[in-house]
Formats: structure tokens, sequence, C-alpha cells
């Protein structure tokens, strides 16, 4: 089986976990000062889902974890050896399972969805996608090797 | 360490995390689904009586009973009002049961909005909860769950959590509505003050024996409004 080269999903990584900053960033703020973010499709959704008590973890925004998540995504995207891999899979499988369980919830609990809490559920299972894709195809390998079959 | 045994030994760490996320969200939905939920913290008190105590009732807006009834009792009231409640919980339920359930009398409720700030969105949140037939279920259950006065409960959290336990089955809709029901909250405020009400609850009637609808002493007991019904037929 052949793999894109680990030059190629670093670089995809790296521009989706900057956008996953980017979309966590502007839940984060625009939840800061007790409003919600602006749903671009109209209705309500964003409004009931940052007002739910699901919003936080412990007292903290979600998306303030969403920020260091993609961050640390980021971040992994710019070294090609096995503890960025290897790293890199864990944060990305952490991200895409909580955002799983956001969306159940979403759906089943709080009876509203939020386009940007999708967005950034996409961006996550992607990262997943192409992070898995980077530890099966490189793992143990000293470093990149474009175009590994 | 060869590379392709650090390899193989990623790998196996790699599918042990994968076996453990899918266990943690698994527990995650299962500790979710098995709590209450209803509005996140807020737990609601009375939801499965007050439903079950409106059930087979018709409701149109915020008329409880059948639109044709020949007397209508109008309820001008402010959700935040502690003798509102004590009133549709002391004096209404034998009217409902009797005179509501065969047909005789209908019950409006019209907001009056006289506590705070939050009983102008809480009354649009009721008249929204309307809009989808379940209009009394959101009065009677908000009484349940009803604070200290103007004390600052009535939130969004606790409208929502009131609105799902009333049984809105589209909240999307009930959000989007609520809004455009403020103008109509303040509507009936003013309705209020032009029949010459100062407090709440104030009641007024009107049936086949009244000139429209005529303002009448607050009851203070079942009888007392049955006799004002009886007046009015």
């Amino acid at each position: 089986m052949s793999y894109p080269s680990e030059g190629t999903l670093q670089r995809a990584i790296a521009f989706l976990a900057a956008l996953g900053v980017g979309v966590a960033a502007y839940i984060a703020i625009s939840e800061s000062g007790g409003g919600s973010p602006v749903c671009l499709a109209g209705g309500h959704g964003c409004a009931t889902v940052a007002k739910s008590s699901y919003s936080h973890v412990a007292g903290v925004n979600i998306a303030i974890f969403g920020i260091f998540g993609y961050l640390v995504l980021l971040g992994s995207a710019f070294f090609a050896n096995d503890v960025a891999r290897f790293g890199g899979f864990v944060v990305a499988l952490g991200g895409f399972g909580y955002s799983v369980f956001l969306t159940y919830i979403e759906l089943f609990k709080i009876e509203a969805v939020c386009q940007w809490c999708v967005a950034s559920a996409v961006l996550m299972t992607i990262l997943f996608l192409l992070n898995a894709t980077r530890l099966i195809g490189y793992a143990g390998t000293a470093e990149a090797l474009p175009g590994r079959a | 360490m060869t590379d392709g045994e650090r390899r193989s030994q990623l790998l196996k760490l790699a599918a042990g995390a994968v076996f453990l996320a899918v266990a943690v969200v698994l527990v995650l939905i299962v500790v979710a689904t098995s709590s209450s939920g209803d509005g996140g913290d807020t737990k609601l008190e009375g939801t499965a009586a007050v439903n079950k105590r409106l059930a087979g009732i018709p409701q149109h807006g915020m008329v409880l009973g059948d639109p044709k009834a020949p007397v209508e009792v109008a309820e001008f009231a402010d959700l935040q009002c502690p003798f509102c409640k004590a009133f549709t919980e002391e004096v209404l339920p034998p009217i409902i049961e009797n005179q509501v359930k065969n047909g005789q009398v209908k019950i409006s409720f019209r907001n009056f909005t006289i506590i705070g700030e939050q009983s102008l969105p809480a009354g649009a949140a009721a008249l929204a909860a309307g809009a989808q037939g379940r209009g009394w279920n959101f009065v009677e259950l908000f009484y349940e769950n009803q604070g200290t006065e103007d004390s600052g409960y009535a939130d969004e959290e606790f409208l929502e959590a009131i609105a799902k336990g009333a049984g809105v089955s589209d909240l999307a809709r009930w959000h989007k509505e609520r809004s455009e029901f403020t103008a109509e909250v303040e509507e009936t405020t003013a309705e209020a003050q032009q029949l010459g009400f100062s407090g709440t609850p104030s009641l007024a009637i009107k049936g086949p024996a009244t000139d429209g609808l005529e303002p009448i002493d607050t009851p203070s007991s079942a009888g007392d409004l049955e006799a004002a019904i009886e007046k009015a037929e």
C-alpha cells in the first residue's frame, strides 16, 4: 500500500490544524463575554449549544481545550520523528473521540446543532485520519521518506 | 531496538489508544444519556405531574380548553409572581377538571409583566411554547419550579429546561420564535392596564351574559370562580 509522502501529510496537518485554531479561537472569544458564536446559516443552534452545560468542563470552555489540541497538532506537523507522529496521533484521536461525543450530545441531548462545532468536528476527523495515515505509514522511520511504499 | 521493532511497538500502542478512546467515548455517552439532562444542569420538579394533568385537554396558543367554550376566563399573570403560582395551583385545578374538560369554559393565560426584567422573556418563551401546543404545560411547569421573586433564576438555561420539560418538540423553532412573541407580551400587559389592573393575578371573564371581557375580583377559591363563571353564562 502506498501512502502520501510524509511531507505532504505534514503540510495538510499544519494547514487544517491552523484552521482548527481559528475555529476554536472564534468559539472561545465569542463565548467569553457570555455571548455565543453567530450561526452563519441562521438559526439559534450556536446560542443553544453555547449556553448548555456541556460547553464547559470544570468551568473551562471546551473551545480552550480545542485551541490547545489544535496547537499541539500544528506543532507536531513541524517534526518528522516518532514522538511527533505518535503524539499527533494520540491528540487527534482524543480530539476525534471527544468530537464524536459532543456531536452525540448536540443531536440527542441539547437537540441543537452549532455549525462551528460541526466545522471543528470535521477538521478533527480529517486530522485524525491524516495522523493515523502518518503513523501507520512512517512509524519507525528515522526521518521522512517521501513516497514510501 | 531496530526500526522495525520500534514501529511494531508504536503501532501496538496506537491500537491500545484507539481501544481506550472508544471505551471512554462509550462511557461518556452512557453517563450523559443516563443523567436527567433536562436543560443541562437545571433539575425540574413536577414535569410528569404537569404533563399528566394537562394531557388530553385542547390547547390553542395560550388558551386551555375547547375554543368554542361559551365562557372564557382570562388570567393576567406574571410567571415570576408567587400569587399567580398559588392561584394556578389552588384555584384553577377544580375548574380545569370540571368546566374546562367538559367544554363549558376555556382559560386564557395572558402575560401581565410587572415583576422584573426576566418576566418579559419568560412570557415570550411561554407564548412560543404555546405556538407548539405546550403553552399551559410551560406555565404550570414554570410555576412548579418558580424561584424567589425576581432573583434572576429565570435565565436562558431555566427557560430552556422548562420548554424541554413541558414537551416543546421543536426547540430550534421555539428559540427562533421567542423574540417574535415579545410584542404580544407587551400587548397583553397594555390590555391589563387598560382593564384597570395593577397587580397579578388579575382576572376577567367573557360569556353570553357579559359585555365583552369584564374584570372580576380575583377569586380566592375555586368556589368564587365558579360563581363568577355562572354569572357570565
